[in-house]
């Protein structure tokens, strides 16, 4: 079995994190062979698309540009002086009696986890969505040592017991169907089975409130931090973010280092344009602002509050080069807006990011030559820079990635070899002219062999390749390709004159 | 306090290679906010109508009433709701104590949290949440519920149902203008826990279906005392 087809069998959390080097090929074809999957994912993710432009177009008008360019501005210059403003947001956080704590790597940030639950004595934890711990693989690493981790975001909760995988940053569960809830829900928690939206939401709504009352811990993410006051923010719609926040003895938040805004006015610009763009509504249900634990005259909420900052590869990403792709806040609306995306769905990405970010930060975390087929992946048509709230030029970079790839090698030899002919033959009008007349001849003679050419009209005589060669395999795949025709562009421009 | 992490100088020194500094430069000011872009709505628009508007929108309640109908209409919605055990919160009311008779004399059982009775375990127990609230925002027509000695964090979100008391004058016309009152107050720490609030709980999660009352309360119902 091929790494590429091995990557077909993994289950849960594993489909992120397929064997390295990832071939994305083969998920790719079953992705595009799904029709449910086509259909679902094309739905959702062209509607979500039209509510963020047609919800921007109306808030904003003509300054929606100029508001993703403050927002731009913001969070580039609060990774421009990242230093500065994450000591400042350490010292106001531990002021309000927040334990930070700083982990460098993935397993340093699940040690921390770990060793608060296990001196703290925590066995029961809600956990609301969170992209850092996917990263982290956090999950299991609490479950080795007998803590019970509940998933409360409601596709997450799903995906959690249909050992399946998140595939959207936004709405996790994209990709399954209300069938796949209803058999899961019968299976696991025993519910009369239904395939009715309301009704299963009311069952897992049932069975994760008893969760929430007999926590221990809490675990979330942060959609932002703010520097000046040492709060941590999160944005929900159902509500759970905030009972994960306020109903456990110990809340622990993981947050990488990028989620910093220097101060509240700032944090107004980025939560008028977080889920617009994300949802296309105005503001998400909840917005939770969290400055410490419990105050001592407080009758409720979490009495220890631990922030766990994480690096995890993107002080790497912070170098100037490439700094710009860490102003992403994780709105999903590139993802929406991709037509690569929307054929192949998350999962085929292989990570735990997805999509035109995920074909950007994948590699960068990952190392370019383990995932040599996402750079690749973007048809670099450029509506991921246009829906991005904080102008992330993602086309600009997948083209630097791609040329990092021929310069260290990490693009197989015949590709550069074909590539490298054509560009010497592009290079001057003498080869430019052999190329093409040395193409002709080819085509022409392999049309004649195939016993395409010689009849029919002049558009037909030519002859045609059912199979071309080498690289132009994949567009013969599903269409014919023409032999170049008698007279080129070049002879009618010099008989025009 | 660092469990098996890094020291934080050990951290910092790795971001500050990053950015090519030997040692944290303090930046000049922040990218000011232009207002003229951020702004969604000014003291000349008219509040009441542009939050009630809003917050029925995004699937709230929205009653306008005046001061003198406000006992009357919560414990009219109560019994409608045919709540049987409820918690409170609304200490900033003139009202309080009127209401808080008026509630018991309707046979509605109010859990007084404040005296300890009602600690989060219980709040999953009961019928109605009903609140004052700190601010609104008329923007987005959202209530904002912080934290503090008389304020529990369940209120607004354990019950099944909240009831959220506003009075105009708390209506604020941009989030600008909420957060502005927390830049004056340097110094002063903020709430432990602020909750803007724009809707019931909904999710969307299975086939794009929108469902309401997932985690948190699936009613919002919002009274707005337009003479307070």
């Amino acid at each position: 079995m091929s790494a590429s087809t091995t990557s077909l069998t993994l289950k849960g959390h594993d489909i992120l994190f397929p064997p390295l080097p990832y071939d994305m090929h083969a998920r790719a074809d079953l992705a595009t062979g799904d029709d449910q999957l086509q259909r679902f994912i094309n739905n959702a993710t062209l509607s979500k698309d039209l509510q963020r432009r047609e919800v921007c177009a109306q808030t904003f008008g003509d300054n929606y540009d100029a508001m993703r360019s403050l927002a731009a501005e913001i969070k580039q210059h609060t990774l421009d002086h990242l230093d500065h403003y994450l000591e400042q947001f350490v010292d106001a956080a531990t002021g309000t009696g927040a334990h930070v704590h700083f982990a460098a790597t993935a397993q340093q940030a699940n040690e921390i986890c770990v060793g608060i639950a296990k001196r703290e004595k925590l066995t029961q934890c809600v956990k609301s969505k969170s992209m850092v711990t996917e990263e982290m693989r956090l999950v299991p690493a609490l479950v080795k040592v007998g803590v019970e981790v509940v998933e409360t975001d409601l596709g997450e909760f799903i995906i959690q017991i249909d050992d399946d995988a998140p595939s959207h940053i936004v709405a996790p569960m994209i990709h399954k169907d209300r069938t796949a809830v209803a058999r899961a829900f019968e299976r696991e928690l025993g519910s009369p089975y239904t395939e009715n939206p309301q009704e299963l939401t009311q069952i897992a709504r049932n069975h994760l409130r008893e969760k929430y009352r007999t926590a221990d811990l809490g675990i979330c993410g942060a959609n932002f931090l703010v520097a000046r006051t040492g709060s941590a923010v999160i944005c929900t719609n159902e509500g759970n973010g905030r009972l994960c926040t306020s109903v456990p003895r110990v809340q622990v938040a993981i947050v990488g280092i990028e989620k910093l805004v220097p101060d509240m006015n700032h944090l107004a610009v980025l939560l008028k344009l977080l889920a617009r763009s994300s949802l296309g509504q105005p503001i998400t249900v909840y917005n939770h602002i969290m400055t410490g634990p419990k105050r001592k005259h407080e009758l409720d909420g979490p009495e220890q509050m631990h922030i766990i900052l994480v690096d995890n590869g993107r002080t790497e990403i912070l170098r100037e080069e490439t700094r710009e792709m860490l102003r992403c806040i994780r709105c999903g609306a590139c993802l929406n807006a991709c037509p690569v995306y929307r054929k192949l769905g998350g999962h085929a990405y292989g990570a735990v990011y997805s999509g035109p970010i995920g074909a950007l930060i994948t590699p960068m975390f990952k190392g370019l030559d383990k995932y040599p087929d996402l750079p690749h992946a973007s048809s670099l048509c450029g509506a991921c820079y246009e829906a991005c709230p904080v102008k992330i030029n993602i086309p600009k970079y997948l083209i630097q990635l791609r040329a990092q790839m021929v310069r260290r090698r990490i693009t197989k030899w015949p590709d550069r070899l074909f590539y490298g002919l054509w560009g010497m033959s592009l290079r001057h009008p003498a080869t430019y002219r052999f190329g093409g007349w040395v193409q002709k001849q080819m085509f022409r003679a392999k049309a004649r062999a195939a016993g395409t050419a010689g009849r029919g009209d002049r558009y037909t005589d030519r002859g045609w390749l059912s199979k071309a060669p080498g690289p132009l395999a994949g567009w013969t795949r599903a269409r014919d390709l023409p032999t170049p025709p008698s007279n080129s562009f070049r002879y009618w421009w010099k008989m025009r004159s | 306090m660092t469990e098996h992490g890094e020291q934080r100088e050990v951290f910092l020194g790795r971001v500050r290679a990053a950015l090519g500094h030997t040692q944290t430069i303090v930046p000049d000011e922040p990218p000011a906010v232009d207002e003229a872009l951020v702004r969604l709505a000014t003291h000349d628009d008219d509040l009441i109508t542009m939050f009630c508007d809003r917050a029925a929108s995004v699937g709230m309640h929205v009653d306008r009433i005046t001061a003198d109908e406000l006992v009357d209409q919560i414990v009219a919605k109560l019994v409608e709701l045919d709540a049987k055990w409820i918690v409170v919160g609304f200490d900033s009311l003139d009202q309080a104590d009127a209401l808080n008779n008026a509630i018991e004399a309707a046979d509605i059982q109010i859990v007084n949290w404040l005296a300890g009775g009602a600690t989060m375990d219980v709040q999953f127990d009961t019928d109605v949440g009903v609140t004052d609230v700190h601010a609104a925002l008329a923007e987005t027509g959202s209530l904002i519920c912080n934290v503090d000695a008389k304020h529990s964090r369940g209120l607004s979100l354990i019950p099944p149902v909240h009831i959220a008391i506003v009075g105009a004058r708390q209506i604020l016309p941009d989030m600008l203008d909420y957060f502005a009152t927390q830049h004056d107050a340097t110094g002063i720490a903020l709430p432990s826990s602020q909750a803007i609030i724009s809707g019931p709980s909904k999710t969307a999660d299975i086939e794009g279906q929108l469902v309401t009352g997932v985690h948190g309360p699936g009613k919002v119902f919002v009274y707005v005392v337009e003479d307070v």
